[in-house]
């Protein structure tokens, strides 16, 4: 598991799939060490507020999130944009 | 009964622990909490075979460590020898994963036996798994189980019978193996006496010191003397981490998993779309040109709703002459024709973009296109001094600035949430591509098609340059952190719901937009009507009077109007160009031009005859580059608390986009 931190330590982004090719092993293998990662607090999930998230986690200002205009930005937008997780800062 | 039991279900979440718990013990359990906590706990009972057991469902979590309070009251209550069994639960479609239950359990002393349920998801995943040589490693029974098929319960009874018999203990020799190759372990599990805390192995204690477990770390303080104590932490200063414990955790699943999981792995490669979009070559390449073809495809649909658009003008001169003739006040006549229906002529049109384009963007988000963008441009954001997720909210903002600058909240770093957003004010919204394609296909027909390229372009261009200038003042160079994305699989679009949402945007753009539209087209026209029908109207004053500053921004007083009132929102730009180029009557091209067609004359015409070319290029790119609208500033000023770069994002803009003006106006004039 060093091996992938090592490998994220020079600052750019991989694929999951990229990560097991890197490392030459499989994906159920990264995919159980990205979560052993998260729960370890190495790696952090980034869940981005879309509109009408209310005073989600995470928001700065809770509750005035409702005000986003549905026609810019339908609420069922941006959906499928897959999971992004960032290294901690050490 | 002449004798009882009590089995503690150990799993992770999802692994199917409620559903054996429901199928034991039916009605007969309660739900109460565990003592002083605030979690649930689950209790029943059975009997079989002429024996009573009492089941406790423990609280599900991802391991055994001091994470939570779930955790920490599910490895005390296995300790604490309350229960007879512990039957551990994993899930036999993906072992690998779901057997750190098992391994971070080790070293815990209570007689246990192993579970592979969902093995009827793993037949069909095509994997076999030899139970009996897994059983040989750990030393415990286990046995492939579906927690789901009810009927078939024969082996867990059978196991359980087993395992309490034999008081089964798991083997922990192999993964105490492993861990020796943890920095630091051998000595702390040497300082630590058998049974410091009852119930727990010096391996499991000292792995828990090296994965820093708080609860430990206590407990073991009063357990031993002083000064085992500072010499354990001292140990543990030079020891490794979790990450090396956890490695260890997963190296010994591997060796016990051994060859009794078997299934026809597959060598991971990328796909044939992915080697190129992933790639560091090509991918920003194919991303820009998918992004630019995803514009132009973006016509095609727009084209039957821009028909309505044109059909709604054709009604103009026989609804101005129906209401002429029944002697309705001109003032109102003029309303109905220049406001009304000239207003719904321009929104259809728009909205024809707007469904097209979302069409088509929902298309590539939902085929998986949109995330491989994100990933592409990622080390990009790198040299633009921001971290990888800020492509996530410049993506929002080509739907709404708003959501781009809330989307920044992401990022934690007050510096590069001030550049995002003020970057992703560069991004043209929603709005501005549905007026883009409208007025550039009006004047410019299918080259249309070379100013939303050469918009596109302008936008990279414009997001480098401000990085560039306001950059050095919000970020420092930092050190920049990696990221893993999992980007979602190539599949068929679902058109149902894709068209759901098209048509739900479409139709909450049109109540928006015509809104704003008809508000600030009334509002431009009465400012520009003038009774007499001369060239009157306050507005046509201020106008000629601004006009000799505007010309030098390339833009006709009307045009630099209409530029103004896209600071309020891009849709109100259209709201005064439908206002100020209609049947008001302004200078002598205008008056000829009407005298021709009287007020049925095409709008298109009356713009082309009274806006050159490059005229419309400066107003197109000033339009696009200006600030989004004031709802954009607000949410800007929200997310970044500060006035002073909310107003000097607002002077930047507003002082770039008329130099764009400038600069397109004067490479059209060289064009034309
Ligand atoms: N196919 C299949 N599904 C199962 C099996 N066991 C549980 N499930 C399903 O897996 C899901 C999670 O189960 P649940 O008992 O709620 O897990 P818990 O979180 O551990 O309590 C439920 O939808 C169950 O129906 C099994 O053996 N086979």
């Amino acid at each position: 598991m060093e091996e992938l931190l090592t490998l994220l330590g020079d600052g750019h982004a991989r694929t999951i799939e990229h990560l097991a090719m890197e490392l030459d092993t499989s994906i159920e293998d990264v995919e159980r060490k990205i979560e052993f990662l998260e729960h370890a607090g190495r790696i952090r999930r980034v869940v981005f507020c879309r509109g009408g998230c209310n005073g989600c986690s995470g928001c700065s200002t809770k509750g005035s999130d409702g005000v986003m205009c549905k026609g810019c930005m339908p609420e069922n937008g941006f959906q499928n944009m897959g999971v992004m997780w960032e290294v901690c800062k050490a | 009964m002449s004798q009882s039991a009590t089995i503690a279900l150990l799993g992770q979440p999802n692994s199917g622990k409620s559903t054996l718990f429901n199928a034991l013990t039916g009605l007969r359990q309660h739900v109460g909490n565990w003592p002083g906590k605030t979690v649930e706990k689950k209790e029943g009972s059975f009997s079989h075979a002429g024996k009573e057991y009492l089941v406790a469902d423990l609280p599900g979590s991802y391991s055994l460590s001091a994470n939570s309070d779930e955790e920490v009251i599910t490895r005390d209550y296995i300790a604490s020898g309350k229960a007879d069994v512990v039957c551990i639960l994993a899930d036999s479609s993906q072992l690998q994963r779901s057997l750190y239950m098992l391994a971070d359990f080790a070293g815990i002393d209570a007689p246990c036996f192993l579970l592979l349920n969902m093995a009827d998801v793993a037949k069909d995943q095509g994997k076999q798994i030899d139970a009996e040589a897994i059983e040989q490693k750990l030393g415990i029974p286990v046995i492939p189980f579906s927690a789901t098929d009810t009927k078939a319960y024969g082996g867990f009874y059978e196991a359980l019978d087993r395992a309490l018999t034999k008081k089964a203990r798991l083997n922990v020799e192999a993964l105490s193996g492993q861990y020796d190759s943890v920095k630091g372990f051998r000595e702390i599990c040497s300082l630590i006496p058998e049974g410091a805390i009852a119930g727990y192995s010096p391996m499991w204690i000292a792995v828990k010191v090296i994965e820093n477990d708080k609860v430990v770390l206590d407990r073991l303080r009063n357990a031993v003397d002083a000064e085992t104590f500072g010499r354990i932490e001292q140990a543990k200063k030079d020891a490794q981490s979790a990450v090396e414990t956890g490695g260890c955790k997963f190296a010994w699943i591997d060796e016990v998993l051994g060859s009794a999981v078997t299934k026809e792995s597959k060598k991971v490669s990328l796909g044939r779309l992915d080697r190129i979009y992933t790639s560091r070559v090509w991918g920003k390449a194919a991303v820009i040109f998918t992004v630019l073809f995803g514009l132009i495809a973006s016509f095609i649909p727009a084209l039957p709703l821009m028909g309505v658009g044109s059909v709604i003008l054709m009604a103009k001169a026989p609804v101005g002459n129906a209401l002429t003739s029944i002697g309705c006040p001109e003032v109102i006549t003029l309303i109905v024709t220049d406001v009304i229906i000239q207003s719904f002529s321009y929104i259809f049109k728009m909205l024809g973009f707007v469904f097209g384009v979302t069409l088509v963007f929902g298309l590539l988000e939902e085929v998986g296109i949109m995330a491989r963008i994100s990933y592409v441009f990622d080390n990009t954001m790198g040299k633009l001094g921001l971290q990888g997720k800020s492509v996530m909210p410049f993506l929002v903002s080509f739907g709404c600035t708003m959501g781009g600058a809330a989307g920044a909240r992401v990022i934690d770093n007050w510096g590069q949430k001030v550049l995002t957003i003020a970057l992703a004010w560069a991004v043209p919204c929603g709005a501005a591509w549905a007026t883009i394609p409208m007025l550039s296909s009006i004047f410019f027909g299918p080259g249309a098609i070379v100013v939303i390229t050469a918009i596109l372009f302008t936008m990279l261009l414009h997001m480098w340059v401000t990085a560039k200038i306001f950059g050095s003042r919000l970020v420092k160079k930092e050190e920049r952190y990696g990221m893993i994305m999992e980007l979602p699989p190539y599949h068929k679009p679902r058109w149902r719901a894709l068209f759901g949402y098209v048509m739900g945007r479409t139709k909450e753009t049109f109540i928006r937009v015509t809104k704003v539209v008809l508000m600030v087209c009334g509002l431009f026209w009465i400012l520009s009507y003038s009774p007499s029908g001369g060239n009157g109207g306050i507005l046509y004053r201020i106008g000629v009077a601004i006009e000799p500053v505007t010309k030098f921004f390339g833009m006709p007083w009307q045009l630099f109007l209409s530029y103004v009132a896209s600071a309020v929102g891009k849709e109100g730009a259209i709201g005064v160009i439908s206002a100020l180029y209609n049947g008001g009557s302004y200078g002598a091209a205008f008056t000829q031009a009407m005298s021709g067609g009287g007020t049925a004359a095409n709008l298109s015409e009356i713009l082309l005859a009274n806006v050159s070319r490059p005229e419309a290029l400066a107003f197109i790119f000033a339009m696009t580059f200006n600030m989004p609208c004031v709802v954009a500033l607000a949410a800007t000023y929200q997310e970044t608390h500060s006035a002073k770069w909310t107003a000097r994002i607002v002077l930047y803009y507003t002082v770039v986009s008329l130099l764009l003006a400038f600069a397109a106006y004067h490479i059209g004039l060289l064009i034309w």
